[in-house]
């Protein structure tokens, strides 16, 4: 239920809300949230891919019953297509069209001076809010209801563009030299997200509140596998969560992110599986890891492990090794 | 409160994390926001408001732990251990000091505030006091642990210890008078002799604390500055681990310094053709202007590394640059050589970078336990891959150049440079001893583009710095 004036009540609420969109977060990631609502600051969230970092803008979003804007960054993002541009090719069409009426407006005219003259006193009428096409941050800043703002992989931005966020984000302002200061009429509750493929400018920290997301514990992992993958199984949830936990653990090229778990998740059940055996892990393992060095890697780590698992499944013979992996 | 976090971010500062005017007074607002009542709500409200870099986090950590709780933790813990020492459990601890509460109302015996606290074991109250005793004694100047005694001392003194000892010793005198079962009366005095002993401690210990508090990561942030300027000679284990850390940390900042550099130069001449076909959309009239991309060109990089015992430390992180900065060249071949040449470029295909150079280190490719011998070396590598030299490649060597006296064949040096656009050598060894013993330095630099000393991290930045500009 979207609240009236767009505010949590309490981190719990955050929690509560965040639970009804079907996204579990720890109780840090909901202070975050909570106090950017309060205190009307950008959040930074940063993180390993995958741990779902836009998701929490969207959920956000939701929860809060607001709309959400979505810029995603990449190299040579500019002003031009972040905030505003002129729609050139609408003015012409439009001047086009509209020659005779100009021809009139000129009509008696005398002199070159008086005839620029005339077409100035006009000029109104080509630079107003008909022709400028609002980019994803304009949008933000003149929306009439409440939104949330989502920066997208802001480090994939260029350096230049992250100052010139930082008018955008420390006053909620931006000027259009045709138009004036244009100023937000509800403060939007900002969301960038960063993969650290480069280290953001000690200026934009300082404007945000800053959230680190990382791999969740298992229990964790595993409550939003039973939740996001409705048919499965207690024990395949629970082993495809082990198994997951275990593999971060590897050296690998690419670590496997919620996302992946669920991925694969969905594939087992899909497959009717109802637990894990190596064959069903070999076959399917491509579903979590993208690199075939990485699946080697984790089919050498898995081995152990699985056949102890099928041991212990096999009755008595199986109490040694379950020792064996408690240790 | 607010004194409190100031003070804490002071703390942080000193540990060498940046907190801002700007972050601390978030940490106010958010403080307010949330309240004092739940310890991890006020935690994870303070880190997100102050701090903003993810390897930050295990310092903020460890010192608000020191911080915020270290003192009353202590307090705490202090009247446990004399529980224990004592044999007496929570229930019973709590009979004890309520019956001393008892006799002391029935003599009606005036107490002053330290001693209550004390006394009545009101750990908040005594962890007040001592923190305004430790302002008083201004501990937080603290910097060398042999000053410890004479902080203790002070804290002592601002709390009045002398004073408390001759109030408590008159006490255990009435107790001894008053009309009490014997056996409590016995424990009572012992219990009053073990206060005062813990209280002694606990300034000792809250001296102790404070020390760490500003030592803490002082030493850390010294280490990797110093890890920068550090020899590769003297490596222990532990800082070959952190210097692979710090060279990919530099070899990212680098890749972001290029792009940039790359993007500035992208700007070319006006392109009349492609800025007539890019406004066709607007009648022919020029609104957007189209220039000339520049194209530059990546450098092929062709690295030969010394694999020596003297020089391994520093080819290892020469290899580990040159492949964490790949996309930075259109095409990076490696050798290794020690008397013989080897190429690895193969094997960092197949392997992960730390993988593939500890493999071509310890032997796989080549015998690395022979004695250097460049000048075979370099034979051996013109009969081979000389072809592969052209004027576009960039030629780095990498060696202290101590040939054990043997031939140094440095025409194949003259050749390479004659093919290669440029041909660089680094030398590891301190500039000041080149050409001396076995080194045949001098007999090479004059073929060489550029001769650098490259002993340090800082060193190697600035040589690779160069290569991509």
């Amino acid at each position: 239920m979207p609240s009236t004036d767009g505010r949590f009540a309490s981190i719990e609420d955050v929690i509560a809300r965040f639970g009804q969109q079907k996204y579990i977060c720890s109780r840090r990631i909901a202070t975050v949230v909570y106090l950017a609502n309060h205190l009307e600051k950008p959040i930074l969230v940063e993180g390993p891919a995958g741990v779902g970092k836009t998701e929490l803008a969207k959920v956000l979003a939701s929860s809060l019953g607001h709309e959400l804007i979505r810029l995603q960054c990449y190299e040579g993002l500019d002003e031009a297509k972040a905030l505003y541009e002129w729609e050139y090719a609408k003015q012409l069409l439009y001047t086009q069209i509209l020659k005779d009426k100009i021809s009139e407006v000129l009509g008696g005219a005398q002199t070159l001076t008086e005839a620029v003259d005339r077409i100035a006193m006009e000029d109104d009428v080509f630079f107003s809010d008909r022709f400028i096409l609002p980019r994803p941050l304009l949008q933000a800043i003149s929306a009439e209801q409440p939104i949330v703002l989502l920066i997208d992989e802001i480090d994939k931005s260029d350096t230049e563009f992250e100052a010139f966020l930082l008018e955008v984000l420390s006053d909620f302002q931006v000027s259009v030299p045709e138009l004036g200061t244009l100023r937000a009429r509800h403060i939007p509750l900002v969301v960038l997200t960063s993969n650290n493929a480069r280290e953001m400018s000690d200026a934009l920290k300082r404007r945000c509140l800053h959230l680190y997301i990382d791999f969740p514990p298992a229990s964790q992992e595993l409550e939003i596998v039973r939740l996001k993958v409705p048919g499965i199984s207690e024990t395949l949830a629970q082993e495809v969560v082990n198994v997951v936990q275990r593999i971060r653990q590897v050296d690998l090229k690419k670590t496997p992110s919620i996302s992946e778990t669920l991925d694969w998740a969905k594939a087992l059940t899909l497959l009717n599986a109802d637990r894990l055996d190596e064959q069903m892990v070999n076959d399917t393992l491509n579903t979590v890891l993208k690199y075939e060095g990485d699946i080697r890697k984790a089919q050498d780590e898995l081995k152990d492990y699985l056949q102890k698992q099928k041991a212990k499944l096999q009755g008595p013979a199986g109490v040694e090794s379950d020792k064996d992996l408690l240790h | 409160m607010d004194d409190k976090i100031i003070e804490f971010a002071t703390l942080l500062r000193e540990n060498g994390l940046r907190v801002s005017l700007a972050e601390n007074m978030d940490g106010f607002h958010a403080v307010e926001l949330i309240g004092l009542g739940d310890r991890i709500a006020f935690k994870d409200a303070l880190r997100a408001t102050i701090i903003k870099r993810a390897i930050d986090a295990s310092t903020f950590d460890e010192l608000f732990d020191l911080y915020f709780s270290g003192l009353g933790e202590m307090v705490k813990g202090s009247a446990s251990s004399l529980m224990g020492a004592m044999q007496l459990d929570d229930a019973a601890f709590q009979r004890l000091l309520d019956s001393l509460a008892q006799i002391l109302n029935d003599l009606d015996a005036e107490l002053s505030e330290l001693a209550q606290a004390l006394l009545n074991n009101n750990t908040g109250q005594l962890e007040k006091m001592l923190r305004n005793a430790a302002a008083a004694a201004q501990l937080q100047n603290i910097q060398r642990s042999f000053q410890e005694g004479r902080y203790a001392h002070n804290m002592a003194q601002t709390l009045g210890l002398g004073g408390l000892a001759q109030e408590l010793d008159a006490l255990k005198q009435q107790l001894g008078e008053a009309d009490i079962d014997p056996q409590l009366r016995e424990q009572l005095q012992r219990f009053i002799d073990r206060r005062l002993q813990d209280l002694t401690d606990m300034i000792k210990r809250a001296v102790r604390m404070e020390l760490e508090k500003r030592d803490h990561s002082v030493r850390e942030n010294q280490r990797l500055q110093s890890l920068a300027e550090k020899s590769f000679y003297y490596l222990s284990e532990e800082e070959i681990r952190r210097m692979k850390e710090a060279v990919a940390k530099l070899a990212q900042r680098l890749k972001n310094v290029v792009s940039i550099r790359r993007r500035k130069a992208k700007r070319g001449k006006f392109d009349l053709q492609d800025t007539l076909r890019k406004n066709l959309q607007y009648g022919g009239v020029p609104f957007k202007i189209q220039f000339d991309r520049r194209v530059r060109d990546k450098p092929q990089v062709m690295v030969l590394c010394d694999v020596s015992d003297s020089v391994r430390n520093v080819s290892r992180f020469m290899l580990q640059f040159v492949y964490s900065l790949q996309d930075l060249y259109s095409r990076v071949r490696s050798f290794i050589f020690v008397s013989e040449v080897g190429e690895i470029t193969q094997l960092f295909e197949e392997q992960e970078i730390n993988e593939a150079i500890e493999q071509s280190l310890t032997g796989g490719i080549i015998n690395v336990f022979a004695h250097s011998d460049f000048g075979r070396a370099f034979r051996n590598f013109h009969r081979d891959y000389i072809a592969a030299v052209n004027n576009k490649t960039t030629v780095i060597i990498l060696g202290d150049a101590r040939n054990n006296y043997n031939l140094p064949h440095e025409w194949v040096l003259k050749e390479m440079r004659q093919r290669a656009k440029q041909l660089i050598w680094l030398n590891p060894e301190n500039r000041l001893t080149w050409g001396f013993g076995d080194s045949e330095m001098d007999r090479y630099v004059p073929y060489c583009d550029i001769v650098e000393e490259c002993r340090n991290l800082n060193q190697l930045y600035r040589v690779i710095d160069r290569l991509v500009r």
